[in-house]
């Protein structure tokens, strides 16, 4: 999905080509949700390996400090 | 009205139509519509929404109700309001307040597993200063990964006039009034600065969409495929977006500008004792009436609008050109809880039929059913100012209800005589005998009070 969003984004801001037809004016917000919700999706999995991370650094340190008692 | 009209503007839904008959409004729901009302009535959703103050009331009537309906459609019975009024008429906290309304609802009917379908503003309206939702056709099933289909109507009719207001100082009505869809993303798009895109909302909702819909111009094929594969919007990333928009919407605020009518109620040419005489005219005229609907025509802040609400009138609708003032007077009925909403309207060019076929959406006279008016310290503006003969302004005023009280500011006054100052007096009828006169051919002078020491006047007229 990622790649998809990025290769549409990729799409609109290089290619040139001729207006030939009329398109319904809600694509345009079709596609500047699907972004946003590419990058709330990726917010949350940043949030998401963040909280694991730091969930394993706890660990981590608290198994070190068992050994250390 | 004992007649049948159908509502000119409801030819959009191709499900339904409204129609007004005796007096009361109704929607006809065609077969093509009733799965939608099946919805809503399952889980008790409707009711929930009328409860709730989201929707406006709404009951559905036996089969055969009336005799010209189709057996085979569904009529529902609307709660009537007592004025219907138009984005483009709203002051910037009233857009603003519609827009939180509509982003409320979106939100509400998200976690019910529905949606609105649509996002105009014309079908928020006002009832006693808060807003309210007029059509429950626009509510629809939600499936899981569906986009928003209403986000590019919604900024059009709510977010982009409000930014051009906020940020920009320029206000949407005369712009909305011109292009009854709101204020294109595109048009908004190009009267913006770096530092206006700084804000993440203006840069995705009005910069970014106008670019990709510029880009998705260009190859219209190719990009319905792409969507059409695409994994779609999850009900949370919706969600998340109502929420954003609704926390941007509520950090708007109107610029700080001063305008000549800003301190007009505090700050005018009247005396302490003038003014005890106009309020004690104004009371008298209002205690021998017993008016439901009064439009206070110049309103200003609404100093007089509610002295109305406080003696017996049931809703007063306020009118004026000056927006600031009007915001302020909207925001202070909100907080008073009065029934008093005031409106954006230069007398001198008021609202016209607009719309498809001329019909789409009324104009102001066709909605002005006033039992009375009041019109203060009005009527010199539209002489003096704007050179509008009397006997037209007198015909306008008495055409818009049966009775009503109207202000004469001879020449005398100061506030006249700024205004003719500059201009010289090339209004020769504009005086208290022609005045008199021309009222006289339209309706009966019931009552003279004498207002100020430079002799203002109002007369109290019942139309002939």
């Amino acid at each position: 999905m990622p790649n998809k969003i990025i290769l549409i984004l990729v799409y609109f801001f290089l290619m040139q080509r001729n207006s030939f037809a009329y398109l319904d004016p809600g694509t345009g917000s079709i596609i500047l949700q699907a972004i946003l919700g590419f990058i709330a999706a990726a917010g949350a999995s940043v949030v998401l390996y963040w909280t694991k991370f730091k969930e394993l650094l706890s660990k981590i340190f608290k198994s070190k400090n068992k050994k250390s008692e | 009205m004992n007649k049948l009209d159908y509502e000119p503007g409801s030819f959009r839904d191709p499900t339904a139509r409204v129609f007004y008959y005796k007096d009361s409004i109704y929607r006809e729901i065609f077969p093509a519509g009733e799965e939608k009302l099946k919805f809503l009535k399952e889980k008790n959703l409707l009711k929930d929404l009328i409860d709730k103050n989201f929707l406006i009331g709404s009951e559905e009537l036996k089969k055969k109700h009336f005799d010209f309906i189709d057996e085979n459609s569904i009529v529902i019975k609307h709660d009537k309001l007592n004025f219907i009024s138009y984005p483009y008429e709203w002051t910037f906290n009233e857009l603003k307040d519609a827009a939180l309304f509509h982003l409320d609802f979106q939100i509400y009917l998200l976690e019910r597993s529905a949606q609105l379908v649509d996002a105009s503003a014309y079908n928020v309206q006002f009832r006693n200063n808060k807003p309210i939702f007029i059509d429950l056709l626009s509510i629809d099933k939600y499936r899981e990964g569906e986009y928003w289909v209403a986000h590019k109507q919604f900024c059009e009719n709510f977010l982009n006039p409000l930014v051009l207001t906020s940020k920009k100082g320029i206000n949407f009505n005369n712009w909305f009034r011109g292009n009854l869809e709101g204020i294109s993303t595109h048009e908004l798009s190009s009267i913006l600065n770096l530092k206006d895109l700084i804000n993440p909302t203006i840069f995705f909702h009005v910069y970014l969409l106008n670019k990709i819909e510029e880009k998705s111009q260009k190859n219209p094929n190719k990009v319905t495929e792409k969507i059409k594969t695409s994994k779609g919007l999850s009900k949370n990333s919706f969600r998340s977006m109502l929420i954003s928009l609704k926390k941007f919407i509520e950090s708007l605020n109107l610029r700080k500008q001063s305008s000549i009518w800003d301190q007009y109620s505090t700050n005018n040419s009247y005396s302490k004792e003038d003014e005890r005489k106009k309020i004690k005219a104004v009371t008298g005229f209002l205690k021998k009436n017993n008016f439901k609907l009064l439009g206070d025509l110049g309103c200003n802040d609404g100093k007089y609008s509610k002295l109305a609400t406080e003696n017996n009138v049931e809703t007063v609708i306020g009118f004026d050109f000056d927006l600031k003032v009007l915001d302020r007077a909207y925001l202070n009925a909100k907080k008073n809880s009065l029934n008093f909403f005031p409106l954006y309207l230069d007398a001198s060019n008021p609202s016209g039929n607009l719309g498809w076929n001329d019909s789409e959406r009324m104009s102001f006279q066709r909605r002005a059913s006033f039992d009375g008016i009041f019109a203060l310290a009005l009527t010199h503006h539209l002489a003096i100012a704007k050179n509008i003969p009397l006997n037209q302004i007198l015909s306008w005023l008495v055409s818009l209800a049966p009775k009503g009280i109207i202000e004469f500011v001879p020449k005398e006054d100061p506030t006249t005589q700024i205004m003719l100052s500059l201009k010289g007096d090339i209004f020769p009828q504009y005086n208290e005998e022609n005045f008199e006169q021309q009222l006289s051919k339209l309706a009966k002078i019931e009552n003279i009070s004498v207002v100020s020491e430079t002799n203002r006047k109002i007369y109290e007229y019942k139309r002939l």
